[in-house]
């Protein structure tokens, strides 16, 4: 049994404040993740989320630049980033356009900062933080803010939870009830960016995305009732974020020895099973579904 | 919808490589063009040789060998950065095609060299490369030779002999200087036997092999993982395990002296910098590159002197200046 214990998790798992640290900060974030992801799903703003991580990748370079915290050059650009979307996003058409242009500046200005951080400024692994994370190593006076950041992110959605919905689903219909529908978009923007950045101080800018909609997507996938899409997509982000980060702890043993592979790696790679896993199950239920129409006719 | 999805995560995905590729391709080959302009390429302008050490220890020495009759530039040079992430500029690029001498270190160090090389063809441009000179075979994990005693003595002698063979007039000369050079070594290297008599196998921690050649020498024994100054020095986050390996050296006093490369600094290396401190384990600033107003042999031998000076009266000495 111990030996089994030890197989699953590697020695000092329990013991570790690195460990404990990531643990923490990746509940916040699967949580959060998985809540909003299913309302960037419905409402096909997945771009948007993720063109929200790469803005607040450039604050982040533009941070190390200035010698302050990642989180906070994430949050600001991505937050600002986000107003700026919802601004020029008036129309569906548009957006997507205007969304990659801006995003493609926006990198441009993140390769600058980039470059002077790692040229002037003696900061090497400032590329590699911020494009795939560093869990393990983050300044441990920043997860009690994280979490509170967390906290009120979740409660903001909850709070708007039922008008959302509506206008996620049905916009006119939600207008036609008196639902101011352009201050809940810019109200769940900053919700989304808040939810973007935290996740990419954890796996990175490049892999939020994936937390933010692999999740939810999986769950919409397997449930038609939006409460039980969130629960699921919420268990989801979850179990592939716990995972990953107890197999990048383990990986420590795996060749080469002695290195651990990148945590972003091994949840981007469950987040994939999970959806595969998904797809097959609902393939099988159309095909049971057909084959019963047909013998029934 | 289910079109939709699919549409979007396709969308994810290829915008994800994009950015990566804007991301990291943004500095990788900046080996521009050199216009073989002006300047005389392969000869000599009032009977002085042109020199270009890749780093500017190996410029310093150049110097010190060439003396009146080179005329060095050092590319890397500030202490402030990290040497690991340079990248090359139009201007050097030029300088490198019209030089009669290079001295690089190869072992991936300086890649770039390689390139603005062959984009400015020079057949009587000679290149030392210590890496190949030395033998030392591309597995070889520590890059940084110039810590290594052995390694000056024998590049100062091939700087000399190349140069004998591009003003053979001056050959004398130039091997004067090699004698000059290999004395003014001596109180270094007999700093370093001190040590080792001293205090052999005293237990050290560091946060990258920079001055790991010059510990080896010393006799001292390094108990940092390997695995953890490769990923601190490769700029990549070293795993938890060896992270909580290097925090117990320091918090649980199993080390006597903490070496900090000054010049690659994060969030990680300054905590672990802390953690020295509290605990009151003495800390030797180490350089990468030859600090300012320093030349090669000064530089070696105060940096052994402040190991020496942590052993024995558990003094930091943080920075050169």
């Amino acid at each position: 049994m111990r030996t089994l214990l030890n197989v699953i998790f590697a020695p000092g798992f329990f013991q570790s404040s690195e460990v404990f640290n990531a643990l923490v900060l990746g509940t916040v974030v699967a949580v959060i993740s998985g809540v909003v992801g299913v309302f960037a799903v419905i409402r096909g703003q997945s771009f948007a989320g993720h063109a929200l991580a790469d803005f607040g990748a450039t604050g982040a370079s533009g941070a190390f630049l200035i010698g302050v915290n990642a989180l906070w050059g994430f949050l600001s650009v991505g937050i600002l980033g986000g107003a700026g979307m919802d601004l020029l996003g008036k129309r569906p058409r548009e957006r997507d356009v205007a969304t990659g242009i801006i995003l493609s500046f926006m990198l441009g200005i993140g390769a600058l900062f980039l470059y002077f951080t790692t040229t002037e400024k003696n900061i090497s692994g400032a590329p590699i933080t911020i494009l795939f994370g560093s869990i393990f190593l983050v300044d441990a006076r920043m997860i009690p803010i994280i979490v509170i950041l967390g906290i009120i992110t979740l409660l903001v959605v909850l709070f708007l939870y039922r008008p959302l919905i509506l206008s996620s689903i049905h916009p006119d219909l939600a207008r036609s009830r008196g639902v101011n529908v352009r201050l809940l978009s810019m109200l769940f923007m900053s919700a989304l960016a808040m939810t973007v950045e935290q996740s990419a101080i954890v796996i990175g800018a490049l892999l939020s995305t994936a937390l933010l909609i692999g999740p939810a997507a999986t769950a919409i996938r397997l449930t038609s009732s939006i409460s039980h899409a969130i629960v699921l997509s919420v268990f989801i982000g979850l179990t592939v974020t716990w995972g990953g980060i107890l197999l990048a702890y383990d990986s420590y043993y795996f060749p080469p020895v002695g290195r651990g592979w990148p945590v972003s790696f091994f949840v981007a790679s469950l987040i994939l099973v999970f959806y595969m896993l998904a797809q097959l199950y609902t393939a099988k239920n159309i095909r049971k579904k057909d084959m019963i129409a047909k013998e029934s006719s | 919808m289910l079109q939709h999805k699919k549409k979007t995560i396709g969308v994810i995905s290829i915008m994800g490589g994009l950015s990566l590729l804007s991301l990291t391709g943004c500095g990788s080959n900046m080996a521009a063009p050199v216009n073989p302009s002006s300047g005389s390429v392969g000869t000599t302008q009032h009977g002085v040789l042109l020199g270009v050490g890749a780093e500017n220890e190996y410029a310093n020495v150049m110097q010190q060998i060439g003396g009146k009759y080179l005329s060095v530039s050092a590319i890397m040079s500030d202490p402030n950065t990290d040497p690991h992430e340079y990248e090359a500029s139009p201007q050097t690029s030029s300088m490198i095609a019209h030089a009669n001498l290079i001295v690089q270190n190869g072992l991936g160090y300086d890649d770039f060299m390689n390139k603005l090389e062959s984009a400015s063809g020079n057949p009587h441009r000679k290149i030392i490369e210590v890496q190949t000179s030395l033998g030392y075979s591309n597995s070889t994990p520590n890059p940084h030779l110039w810590y290594a005693p052995s390694t000056m003595p024998r590049v100062a002698q091939l700087i000399a002999d190349d140069l004998s063979a591009l003003l053979p007039a001056h050959k004398a000369y130039f091997n004067h200087n090699v004698a000059i050079f290999d004395a003014s070594l001596q109180p270094y290297d007999r700093e370093l036997e001190h040590v080792q008599k001293e205090f052999k196998n005293a237990p050290v921690a560091t946060t990258e092999p920079v001055c790991d050649y010059m510990l080896e020498a010393a006799g001292m024994a390094n108990k940092t993982p390997w695995s953890f100054q490769a990923a601190i020095m490769n700029g990549i986050d070293p795993s938890p395990q060896d992270v909580n390996t290097e925090e117990q050296l320091l918090s649980n006093h199993q080390v006597d002296v903490f070496l900090y490369n000054q010049q690659v600094v994060d969030s990680l290396t300054t905590s672990l910098l802390q953690i020295a401190k509290q605990h009151h384990i003495p800390v030797v600033g180490v350089y990468e590159t030859m600090p300012p107003n320093y030349s090669y042999q000064s530089w070696m031998q105060d940096e052994v002197i402040d190991l020496q000076k942590a052993l024995q009266y558990h003094t930091s000495t943080q920075t050169l200046s």
